[in-house]
């Protein structure tokens, strides 16, 4: 039970049967780690449902939801294993993200220790974890340092890992602005942006509570997932090479889509 | 970051008379408050064969079982362990009479508070009948000295089966068929003089339609066995009872039959105001889990109307916090919200507090401690139970790798109340309290059991979790929906799952659950701690230049010291100071003290442990004792440089890191500053010294003179040097030591006076061959990473003989073997001790020569050189030393001359924290195997009477079926017969 088991056996096809069409989903295990209280069920939920309350249910180990969400032609239908953030769940842990193909470490940016938390669980998801996993960081309550309520769309969050250097420059994104509470921001930004580039992970600030930031943690996951290698190994019958530049392709797609609008994004994903 | 743990390593299987004690429900020795007022008085435990009888005619059956008494308790059970039992304190017991029977037959009529007349005829021989009576009689004489008879009246009042059954105030009556009282609403009017304890169902309503329960009829069968078989403290449970409770608890009883069934009641009973002066103790305590209760009190059951409204909430908050206080090494664990939730529905705060101690500590053991190896335990003890009854459904999940604690995990740990709809689940809370814990197994296997078909299809654990979600869900309907009779269509599923669980799982009991745990114990302790190794390896902030697999190694050392000479708990800060939330997770690194440092560095540095290599004839080993030496402690607070006085996980792999891969000069400079103590680039004259004792106590054990020669050539040039570089102004009186047995006055220097820079300890240093090869390898060779053999686990590998093995292989046997051939050795004059050496470069005697050549001229000139010239041999050298300041060092310096002699150090210097740790191993009684047979036994048992339980589902007044007695029918009679028999004069 505390060992990771290191393979994609959980990633396999589903046909929906309803409409009898041969339109495909791929399903991903996601699961989200994190100190207790940094929103982790939150963000899920903005993301599940689209709204945002206190949380009522009650978790023993880990919550269970899907959601499905179109990217290009494409559906990936993704099984969120949400923790429970006691301290002592630590070592059951592991029989939640054994086979996961993605995961979301959150932690809080008004508080400084929960980032601590959040590297220890990037270290031990790429030491233990599926070798390929897809790691997204994500700095939430990025509402409680906003002087003002901020329409969703307006902030676009960083692009993929490859261009962090340089996310700083990304139109409608002021991170750090003026006027900003800074007291109670802890992590700066840049910060953890520099250490999500030195660890290879996807970087977002995010706020469950406005819904900012939500949606993109899990369509740049989704883009960066190497679907068509997981497609190709399940028929058995992939070119990796073939495989790996049509993912490559996919991914600068999914960029200039999300550039256009956000919020069509958003809509995409509730699908 | 890192906290380290060997609590798991502590845990002792229980003994049999533990498991006796576990058995009736009774609370553990350190919970009996009230016992230590009879100032030790103390009746040994007794048990005896007994037939049981009830002192009516015709209402129960006689039973043949054992009667047992544990003071302050009585307490009996049947051959089969669960047909008849009960537990009750003597102080209920009102009066004992001898019965006037025919010959030979031994009877007791014992009358309790409540008028009941239980009748036991004793059925062991005579004098130890006369014993077990003279026992009873000290014991009840004991409880009445007490004051504990006193008592009963009071606490009976706070039970509602007294309003119940009590004939002028005839609750049963008074009760509506929808469950209120009609009573309550002329409450104000007449208030009823009981007052008894209830929970947040007497205001907001029980969870399900009572008439659909119906509640009306359970509570008038209930009514009936109360009223005949005693209630509250007293009662006797006959398999009525059981099948009563099988069919689900009246909800008003609920509480009260919990607290009896669980033993909880016997703990508020010999606690009283326990609960509320907990309270009052700690009032605006606050602690990590008194936030984490903050946290979850608004996601525990808030579909129930009484955690909508803040009287809920702050019953639920004071009762977790309550248990917080009084364990605050388990504090609070997720899941335990649900619980106190759960059953604060049906009980009072302080019912529900004792109820929790006895979940936490007793009923499920291990499950919310911080490690949570209960859980982990029962996991894989389930798992186990499905691979053995289940083997198809087992293999599917293996093929199809989906785990089955996915869902499994939160079916134990909330007792599957957070998992099905609540009336259901307290049904199975009744059975898990009067069954006791194989029923979470029974009905985990049933649930699977009974979804069979449908699990073979699942392919991925999200599919096994929203199956099982939906089927919990459908836990209400008919079970046969399209069957054409209408009473099989009657059958809810909720039903069908009792069923199952209770007739096609009925092997699984209790003692098989115990086994099972025994088996898998060591597997689940080795995960947790390989798991926690492994975090901790990656949570070091720095692993120096050590691999990962040396920090391990690094780590077992530290574990392993910290097994041996656990370090003192750590002091938590006084209440007031932990207030503010800063933001860590406050749990505390775990850091060692100087003991456990001295332990942990024996495992890793050669010169840290005394080696004696004993050859006796038989055997020949090395005996290992932990060294102790002012040069050790050093070293720790040499390593503490955050000056906690005590050593974390990363201290000691950056003080390891910082001289186990030094070269040459490093070395010398480590060993320099080591000894600096005020860290300004200089060694008093006294550090000097010092850092000479320090060689030596390396150097003990070398073979030959060629260490104690180099250092006291070290000791010399030292001091020559030092005085040299000392202001020329005190020359005059400098140089009046003629024999030149005298070192340079200590009168002229101050004691922190700089004496010796780096840069000369260095040049003396290398004057000296035996010196320089030592800082160039043989210092950081002495550290020494391997790996640790495993630390013994206590208890039991694996069935017979595992536990055979793990009995005799303890430390405290080993070494009274060794003692033992020693003792033949020494008869027979092969008895041979020799120290092994630390460093081990010379294995003869060799003389090593000074590097003079090295040594500049102008440090020749220095004046007392007669000191230098006589550096020969050491017993000469040992001479100029002696007059030096230090008296201690002639006294080591003495002991590492004559090592040669056959001398060895006594046991007394083990440790006695060692010595603490052997004897308390020497403590673990072999119970063991009798158990394994006891297991045996029991299965039969169950297996012939457990088609008993089919019935459950069929209106109450078909539940009772015969069951065993035990008894031939002259038995019979004679049980009969003493119902009539009259008291003994
Ligand atoms: N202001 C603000 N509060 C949030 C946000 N996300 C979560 N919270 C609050 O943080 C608390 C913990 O959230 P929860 O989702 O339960 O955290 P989890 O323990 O990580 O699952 C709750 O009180 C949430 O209402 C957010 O983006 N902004
Ligand atoms: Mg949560």
């Amino acid at each position: 039970m505390l060992n990771a088991a290191q393979s994609f056996t959980s990633v396999r096809l589903a046909t929906d049967s309803a409409s009898g069409s041969v339109d495909k989903s791929v399903q991903v295990k996601l699961v989200l780690l994190g100190e207790a209280a940094v929103g982790k069920s939150s963000v899920v939920l903005r993301f599940v449902s689209n709204e945002f309350q206190a949380n009522k249910e009650p978790t023993i180990g880990a919550a269970f939801l899907t959601q499905k969400c179109r990217l290009e032609d494409r559906v990936l239908r993704y099984e969120i294993w949400d923790t429970a953030g006691q301290e002592r769940f630590h070592s059951l842990a592991p029989m939640y993200y054994r086979n996961a193909q993605a995961a979301v470490v959150v932690y809080d940016i008004t508080k400084a220790s929960s980032l601590e938390k959040a590297k220890s669980w990037v270290k031990e998801l790429q030491r233990q974890a599926n070798p390929n996993i897809v790691i997204a960081l994500a700095g939430n309550k990025l509402d409680l340092v906003q002087p003002s309520v901020s329409s969703p769309g307006a902030a676009s969050t960083s692009e993929s890992e490859d261009e962090a250097d340089d996310a700083t420059a990304t139109p409608g994104e002021t991170p750090g602005a003026l006027g900003e509470p800074a007291s109670l921001r802890q992590v700066p930004r840049e910060e953890a942006q520099a250490y999500a580039t030195e660890a290879g992970l996807l970087f977002f600030e995010t706020s469950a509570k406005t819904g900012e930031g939500i949606v993109d943690i899990f369509t740049e996951i989704a883009k960066k997932i190497p679907i068509e290698h997981i497609l190709a190994a399940t028929r058995g019958t992939g070119r990796p090479g073939a495989a790996g530049s049509r993912a490559d392709g996919a991914r600068q797609e999914g960029g200039v889509n999300l550039e256009e609008n956000a919020a069509k994004s958003r809509d995409a994903c509730n699908c | 970051m890192s906290t380290i743990s060997t609590a798991l390593r502590n845990f002792k299987e229980p003994t049999k008379e533990q498991l006796t004690q576990i058995f009736f429900s009774l609370p553990s020795a350190g919970l009996l408050d009230g016992l230590e007022k009879t100032d030790g008085q103390y009746v040994e435990k007794m048990d005896i064969n007994a037939v049981l009888s009830l002192g009516v005619q015709g209402l129960e059956e006689s039973y043949a079982g054992k009667l047992h008494l544990i003071a302050p308790y009585l307490a009996f059970a049947s051959l089969d362990r669960k047909s008849v039992r009960f537990t009750i304190p003597l102080s209920t017991i009102r009066r004992v009479e001898r019965l006037n029977a025919r010959a030979g037959i031994y009877a007791l009529s014992l009358s309790t508070w409540h008028g009941m007349k239980i009748i036991v005829q004793l059925t062991s021989l005579r004098p130890t009948a006369d014993h077990f009576c003279s026992l009873l009689r000290d014991a009840l004489k004991i409880e009445l000295q007490r004051g504990q008879m006193k008592l009963v009246k009071g606490f009976t009042k706070t039970c509602y089966s007294e309003a119940l059954v009590s004939e002028t105030s005839t609750v049963a009556d008074n009760e509506r068929e929808d469950g209120s009282l009609i009573s309550e609403e002329k409450e104000h009017a007449a208030p009823r003089e009981s007052t008894y304890h209830g929970g947040l169902g007497l205001r907001f309503k029980f969870p399900g339609d009572p008439k659909k329960l119906r509640e009306a009829s359970k509570i008038k069968l209930w009514t009936t066995y109360l009223r005949e078989h005693g209630r509250n403290l007293t009662l006797l449970r006959y398999p009525q009872c059981t099948r009563l409770v099988q069919v689900g608890l009246p909800n008003r009883l609920r509480g009260e039959m919990w607290e009896v069934l669980s033993g909880s009641m016997y703990l508020r009973f010999s606690n009283p105001g326990y609960y509320e002066d907990l309270l009052k103790k700690n009032i605006g305590r606050t602690s990590t889990s008194t936030e984490d209760i903050e946290k979850d009190l608004h996601r525990s059951l808030p579909e129930y109307a009484g955690y909508q409204s803040e009287e809920g909430i702050a019953a639920l908050r004071r009762v977790l916090q309550a248990y917080s206080f009084k364990n605050p090494e388990l504090g609070y664990c997720q899941a335990m919200n649900i619980l106190a939730a759960a059953i604060l529905i049906y009980m009072s705060e302080e019912q529900a507090f004792w109820l929790l101690e006895v979940l936490c500590d007793r009923l499920l053991p291990g499950y919310y401690a911080p490690s949570m190896h209960g859980t982990l335990l029962d996991q894989r003890v389930f798992e186990s139970l499905v691979q053995r009854c289940l083997p198809i459904i087992h293999d599917h999940f293996q093929v199809v790798d989906v785990q089955l604690s996915v869902a499994s995990l939160p079916w134990f740990l909330s007792l599957y109340i957070n998992s099905m709809p609540m009336i259901f689940a307290f049904r199975i809370v009744d059975c898990f309290f009067c069954m006791g814990p194989k029923v979470l197994f029974q009905v985990g296997l049933a649930i699977l059991k009974i979804n069979g078909e449908k699990l073979l299809q699942i392919q991925d654990d999200g599919g096994f979790l929203n199956l099982m979600r939906d089927y919990f869900a459908s836990l209400g309907d008919s079970a046969h929906p399209n069957s054409t009779d209408p009473r099989a269509r009657a059958i809810t599923r909720f039903q069908e799952l009792l069923l199952v669980s209770f007739r096609e799982f009925s092997v699984i009991t209790d003692d098989m659950i115990l086994s099972e745990r025994r088996r898998f114990r060591n597997e689940i302790i080795h995960s947790i701690e390989s798991f926690s190794k492994r975090s901790a390896v990656r949570n070091l902030k720095t692993l120096g230049r050590f691999t990962k697999d040396q920090a391990g190694f690094i780590y077992d050392a530290l574990y392993k010291a910290m097994c041996v000479v656990p370090p003192p708990a750590p002091v938590n800060p006084p209440p007031i100071l932990l207030t503010a939330n800063d933001g860590a997770e406050d749990k505390p690194e775990t850091r060692i003290g100087l003991k456990t440092f001295q332990y942990f560095l024996s495992e890793i540095a050669t010169w840290a442990r005394n080696e004696k290599i004993v050859m006796n004839g038989f055997q020949q080993r090395v005996d290992r004792e932990v060294a102790e030496h002012e040069f050790i402690d050093r070293l720790f607070f040499f390593w503490d440089t955050s000056c906690r006085g005590a050593l974390s996980f990363q201290d000691l792999v950056s003080g390891l890191d910082g001289v186990m891969f030094n070269d040459l000069m490093e070395n010398i400079e480590w060993f320099f500053n080591l000894h600096d103590k005020n860290k300004d680039g200089f060694l008093t004259k006294d550090e000097v010294l010092t850092l000479s004792e320090s060689f030596l106590f390396i150097f003990r054990y070398e073979v030959g003179d060629a260490y104690l020669g180099a250092v006291s050539r070290f000791m010399t040039n030292a001091f020559e040097y030092g005085d040299a570089l000392l202001p020329q102004a005190e020359e005059g009186t400098e140089n009046k030591s003629e024999t030149g047995a005298e070192p340079p006055s200590p009168r002229v220097i101050e004691s922190n006076q700089p004496y010796l820079n780096l840069a000369t300890f260095r040049m003396v240093v290398l004057a000296d061959e035996v010196l320089e090869s030592f800082f160039e390898t043989d210092l950081s060779a002495s550290f020494r990473l391997e790996p640790v053999p495993d630390a013994e686990i206590p208890a039991s590998a694996n069935g017979l003989l595992g536990d055979l093995w793990s009995t005799i292989a303890t430390d405290s046997n080993k070494k009274m073997f060794h003692m033992f051939t020693d003792e033949i050795g020494k008869t027979i004059g092969k008895h041979q001790v020799i120290h092994r050496p630390s460093i081990g470069r010379y294995t003869k005697l060799e003389e090593p020569k000074a590097r003079e050549s090295l040594l500049t001229p102008s440090m020749r000139k220095s004046p007392s050189k007669a000191s230098l010239t006589g550096s020969g041999s050491a017993s000469a050298s040992t001479a100029t030393l002696a007059p030096s300041s230090s008296s201690t060092l002639t006294v080591d310096v003495k002991g590492a001359s004559a090592k040669a002699s056959p001398q060895i150090p006594a046991s007394a210097s083990l440790s006695p924290m060692v010595q603490a740790v052997n004897a308390r191993l020497m403590e673990r009684t072999p119970f063991a195997i009798d158990d394994a047979k006891d297991d045996e036994d029991e299965t039969d048992d169950e297996l012939e009477g457990n088609d008993n339980d089919d019935q459950v589902m069929d209106e109450v007044d078909a539940f009772l079926e015969a069951h065993d007695s035990g008894l031939t029918d002259a038995d019979k009679e004679v049980a009969n017969d003493l119902i009539h028999a009259e008291p003994l004069k």
